[in-house]
């Protein structure tokens, strides 16, 4: 019997396979696929301060291994989600990690002190990174800035926070040391990569809002390489891995690359029991391997880069 | 963007084989899976989502929907297979087209909320292009040859909701259109059950030159007051067609059709401008709140061109 639990900062978890927001609902939509229990945590859609619409159609479109979207965080606002999915989260049976984005700092911690209030909640991750609104998210960017927005969230709300960090850096360290020193008890890397899809004959982007995110297997190179950076620079804060994790030996990559846990994400989309069977997967392969402890795993990546000696 | 959860209970993935997949038109197929299950719960108007990719690729990456075109049933009347009929005008479908016999295919359904109950009276169905599909099944539960939806025919008592035909349609008639001829896909198939279908082609090789829509526009001048008007086709058409409607006290609804990621309400990719009761537009999710809305309740583009 495989020991699957991790621990992340303050949070801890059944086993390392959770589910990346913005590609399973409100959770309530993927009752009827995955027994929602038997996961590590679920992380339901991005909720943001006011309603938002999101983007005009098309908001998707599928590429070579992946998919593009700019979905444009559509959704019900904070109010309605404390009413309407709070309710029926409490219920899934495992653990649940709010993901809030704010226009600016003030509107982070304004809904992370309104969710600290709350019971059944597991965590709070940051989403400081989607590419697809066109203000406020940016301060993802800015090292010294999600600094500063963890510092404020943390003294607001008693709940484990996370900050999901956005690949879209020429170096994304600074940033996850900001996160680090300011005391988030994980990162999750990394949210979709800024994109684009041309119809050529028409002379237009595909998207409508002409960019979007790439998500899907296409990506998992750049977020191994990512997590791996962060981890060698950071030993000892928690990752969490995301990027076209479909199947068992994808999370273990990740694993040994420096994740604690890690988000089947695109996947869902378009196999949507991906992430239990990864599990029941990823307990044979362990089983299989001889690995008395999940854990034991993490961070387990050696270089294959001979140091130079100097002479 | 109301999350709202008409989530499909009943939905649920699995791998199922190819039984056939056979041209039927230019560009067009019938596909053939060997789902029992899904075969037994699916009910007209709903949809199903199928990966074209063989297990284990990861291009294409995402399924595709396809609306129900029929169930297959054994010597006994039990549902044992499932049709879909698709054109191909993409890589996911050229790739569904190279499928063989016995290929397993992964499928997640059923999906969407399907047609209600049949309306007394004569119904007409206006469809364009592909969108001739929903309707085969709908016209054979309409006319009370068929029940859809029973979870284990002749033993248990209908589930809520299922397609039972207890009162029927007096007739149900196909307006279909496509642009020439080659394209017309299951002509025959709705006839045999007794749809009455009228034809029309952009380029007059077969039936009416021109639009579908003025196939029904001289019906409603000659004084037809059918039950019921439902639509599916290109959004253009549709648009057409609601707009045709409208001055008539004739209910319409539409199957709508738009880009998904999932199917089952998770990405909200194929959301849609519905008008809310309070009078606001929201936008919704056609895979969950749809693909059936009254065509009133929809906000069409103003600028929609002739289709």
């Amino acid at each position: 019997m495989v020991d699957l639990r991790v621990t992340l900062g303050r949070l801890q978890l059944k086993n390392p396979v959770l589910v990346a927001s913005g590609t399973f609902g409100y959770v309530r939509e993927m009752a009827g696929f995955v027994h929602l229990e038997r996961l590590g945590g679920v992380i339901p859609k991005t909720v943001t301060f006011r309603p938002r619409a999101g983007n005009p159609t098309p908001r998707t479109v599928e590429t070579s291994s992946g998919m593009l979207n700019a979905i444009g965080l559509d959704n019900d606002g904070i109010s309605h989600f404390r009413e309407h999915h709070l309710p029926y989260l409490r219920t899934v049976g495992t653990a649940v990690i709010a993901n809030i984005a704010g226009e600016d700092e003030d509107q982070f911690v304004a809904m992370a002190e309104l969710l600290g209030q709350e019971p059944g909640l597991a965590a709070v991750e940051l989403n400081v990174s989607c590419p697809n609104v066109s203000h406020g998210l940016d301060l993802g960017l800015d090292a010294q800035a999600v600094g500063r927005l963890v510092r404020r969230v943390k003294s607001a709300c008693p709940l484990p926070i996370i900050a999901k960090l956005t690949p879209n850096v020429s170096d994304i360290v600074p940033i996850a040391v900001a996160a680090a020193e300011a005391g988030a008890d994980a990162v999750s890397l990394i949210n979709t990569i800024k994109g684009m899809a041309v119809d050529w004959q028409r002379r237009r982007p595909v998207l409508s809002y002409d960019i979007g995110g790439l998500s899907g297997p296409a990506i998992k190179p750049v977020a191994l390489r990512m997590v791996w950076e962060v981890a060698r620079a950071l030993p000892q804060l928690a990752i969490i891995g995301i990027g076209g994790i479909a199947r068992a030996t994808d999370a273990l990559e990740f694993m040994v690359a420096g994740a604690s846990a890690i988000q089947v994400g695109t996947a869902t989309f378009y196999n949507p029991p991906a992430s239990e069977n990864l599990l029941d997967e990823l307990t044979g392969l362990l089983e299989e391997t001889g690995v008395a402890a999940v854990r034991d795993i993490i961070g387990t990546l050696r270089s294959n880069r001979v140091p130079i000696q100097p002479d | 963007m109301n999350a709202d959860p008409n989530a499909p209970a009943g939905a649920s993935q699995r791998l199922v084989a190819v039984r056939e997949n056979v041209a039927i038109a230019r560009d067009t197929y019938r596909l053939r899976l060997d789902d029992p299950i899904l075969a037994r719960a699916i009910l007209p108007g709903q949809f199903l989502m199928i990966r074209p990719a063989a297990e284990g690729a990861d291009d294409p990456l995402l399924g595709r929907p396809f609306a129900l075109y029929d169930v297959t049933t054994d010597a006994a009347g039990a549902p044992t297979a499932v049709d879909v009929v698709y054109l191909v005008v993409g890589r996911g479908t050229a790739a569904l087209a190279q499928r063989r016999p016995g290929e397993q295919l992964s499928v997640w359904g059923p999906l969407g909320n399907g047609f209600g109950p049949p309306p007394a009276g004569p119904v007409i169905f206006v469809a364009g292009g592909i969108g001739q599909t929903p309707f085969l099944a709908l016209g054979r539960w309409w006319l009370g040859k068929m029940s859809y939806g029973l979870q284990s025919k002749g033993l248990d008592p209908p589930c809520p909701g299922s397609a039972v035909g207890l009162s029927s349609s007096s007739s149900a008639t196909l307006l279909y259109g496509v642009r020439t001829a080659a394209l017309l896909a299951g002509v025959n198939d709705f006839r045999q059950v007794g749809i009455d279908v009228e034809i029309a082609t952009d380029d007059g090789s077969a039936g009416h030159r021109g639009f579908v829509t003025e196939l029904l526009a001289r019906r409603l001048k000659q004084g037809e007051r059918p039950a019921r008007i439902v639509g599916c086709g290109p959004s253009s058409m549709l648009a057409a067609l609601a707009r045709l409607v409208e001055p008539f006290d004739i209910p319409c609804e539409v199957s709508l059709e738009n880009h998904m990621a999932c199917g089952f309400g998770a990405c909200f990719s194929c959301v849609v401008p519905i008008r809310q009761p309070a009078g606001t537009i929201d936008l919704r999710r056609v895979c969950v709140e749809g693909p059936v809305f009254a065509a009133s309740a929809v906000e069409w583009p103003a600028s929609a061109s002739p289709h």
